[in-house]
């Protein structure tokens, strides 16, 4: 009887944090998508530019090219 | 309510007994049942208050679905349907380390750009240049299966943990012949293995998740716990510091299908998302800050937004159905790296949420993807023992990755005339 006791005091314990922490989410303030999006289009066209793996690096300046050496046939 | 009856039928019954016959045996009567009424009536009221909280915890559950739900004006592609598509992607393994002798299961690269920690099944933690592709370090721990590794921000470091339930942090000397094992300090101590670790902006404060469920922030020097998270109900599998414009947060996603942000000063969970369908493998914010993405083994990534505090993008095919292991953004966002356990990398357009290309190489599930600090390539480790570091390639004319018809023809007419050359 004791251990079903303590068993049931905890499933209070974690309901009773489950609560807890709804309520702190419900208060949280949200925004539209609308505005939200935008702004994430926004940050990719911004920074668009300045991403090497979309806009491509030339071979003289890319770190990873590959050595190759001219071969005469 | 029969209960509460029977009780106090039992209490009158012995009051009369006490009354009529003042015995031992009656006063313990009466003390065994005073034990059993107060115990019934304890059961009575958790049976209330857990009753009373499940109704609260569903009431606020379809409250939050409605406010997010209010929110869903708009989809994320129709919003980005004005920005011009990013047309054909080719990119090339420019670089192949080999080295490992077992699965590759984590890497991380350094802030120099050029320098990748990586870590496998078989407990070696090598450190690796991948400019020259030179081993600089090697490390073997005391356990299999090292799962978590991470480049300190300085440089000076690595840490790395796993079956072991511990994270280890090696200091990185010059000297070649100096033995690493024996500078070792122990960080976290967890009850189960540990999945993903990570340092925070210093060298001084790692966070790590581990299988018992929990994630946690230690100091270095000390090794003392100083914030630990609870929350999830299951293995915790990844985490992901927030970009450090945007504050002490971190995002960790687990097996129990959810994806928690977390405040680091407080230990609370500020948001929670449960959309995916399987264990969450990977979580990786977007470079602004205001959004992340996760990676799950039900074959799909998912965008979600912090702001608006739900998903606003799916990125999933019918043709995938192998699960996802590890995603990572390109520098700017626009693009989205995931590696898939079908040995392949699908490339996805983040704002429209098509995929632009796919990426072969791999001869086995891909385990671990992460784009270097600078942008300019990305490096994957894979169950097939090595690592690859791939960048795009501008101008192409023997790509065969491809996903358009007509420059597939083009490349087979000229081949075509080319063997026709030969022959000729």
């Amino acid at each position: 009887m004791s251990v079903k006791m303590g068993s049931s005091s905890t499933s209070v314990i974690q309901a009773q944090k489950l609560v807890d922490q709804l309520r702190v989410e419900a208060t949280m303030e949200r925004f539209k998508i609308s505005l939200t999006a935008t702004d994430l289009v926004r940050y990719c066209q911004e920074h668009k530019r300045s991403d090497p793996l979309i806009t491509g690096i030339a071979a003289s300046s890319n770190p990873f090219k590959d050595k190759k050496s001219c071969v005469l046939l | 309510m029969c209960i509460i009856l029977c009780i106090i039928f039992c209490i009158i019954l012995c009051i009369i007994m006490c009354i009529i016959v003042i015995t031992k045996m009656c006063i313990i009567m009466c003390i065994v049942l005073c034990i059993i009424l107060s115990m019934a009536t304890q059961e009575l009221q958790i049976n209330e208050s857990l009753a009373h909280l499940k109704t609260e915890s569903e009431s606020l559950k379809t409250k939050l679905e409605e406010e997010r739900a209010k929110l869903h004006d708009v989809e994320l592609h129709q919003v980005a349907e004005k920005v011009e598509g990013l047309g054909q992607f080719v990119m090339k393994t420019r670089r192949t380390l080999k080295g490992h002798g077992n699965k590759v299961l984590c890497m991380d690269w350094c802030k120099d750009k050029r320098r990748i920690v990586s870590s496998s099944q078989d407990g070696k933690v090598i450190v690796w240049d991948a400019f020259t592709t030179n081993k600089e370090h090697a490390v073997t721990m005391p356990c299999t299966w090292v799962m978590a590794c991470a480049y300190a921000p300085s440089g000076c470091a690595v840490a790395c943990g796993g079956l072991d339930n511990k994270c280890s942090v090696y200091p990185l000397s010059l000297d070649k012949n100096e033995n690493l094992a024996a500078k070792k300090k122990s960080v976290a101590m967890h009850t189960n293995y540990l999945s993903a670790c990570s340092f925070t902006n210093s060298d001084m404060q790692i966070l790590t998740s581990s299988g018992d469920g929990t994630c946690a922030l230690w100091d270095v020097e000390s090794g003392q716990l100083l914030q630990s998270f609870h929350g999830h109900a299951a293995d915790v599998l990844c985490l992901d510091l927030a970009p450090s414009e945007t504050g002490n947060t971190f995002v960790s996603g687990g097996c129990d299908k959810k994806a928690n942000v977390w405040d680091m000063r407080s230990g609370q969970c500020i948001q929670s998302f449960e959309t995916h369908e399987s264990d969450i493998n990977s979580v990786r914010y977007y470079p602004s800050g205001d959004a992340f993405a996760s990676g799950s083994d039900d074959a799909t990534c998912r965008l979600y937004d912090l702001r608006a505090d739900r998903e606003v993008a799916i990125y999933s095919k019918e043709s995938i159905i192998f699960g996802v292991s590890s995603v990572d953004f390109s520098l700017s966002g626009r693009l989205l790296f995931g590696g898939y356990n079908d040995y392949t990398i699908n490339v996805w357009d983040v704002l429209k949420g098509t995929r632009v290309s796919i990426l072969f190489g791999h001869e086995n599930r891909v385990s671990t993807l992460r784009v270097s600090p600078d942008g300019t390539a990305f490096c994957t480790g894979s169950w097939d023992h090595t690592l690859r570091v791939s960048s795009s390639f501008s101008f192409s004319l023997f790509s065969v990755i491809s996903l358009s018809p007509e420059v597939l023809l083009t490349h087979c007419v000229f081949f075509f005339f080319f063997f026709l050359q030969i022959w000729a």
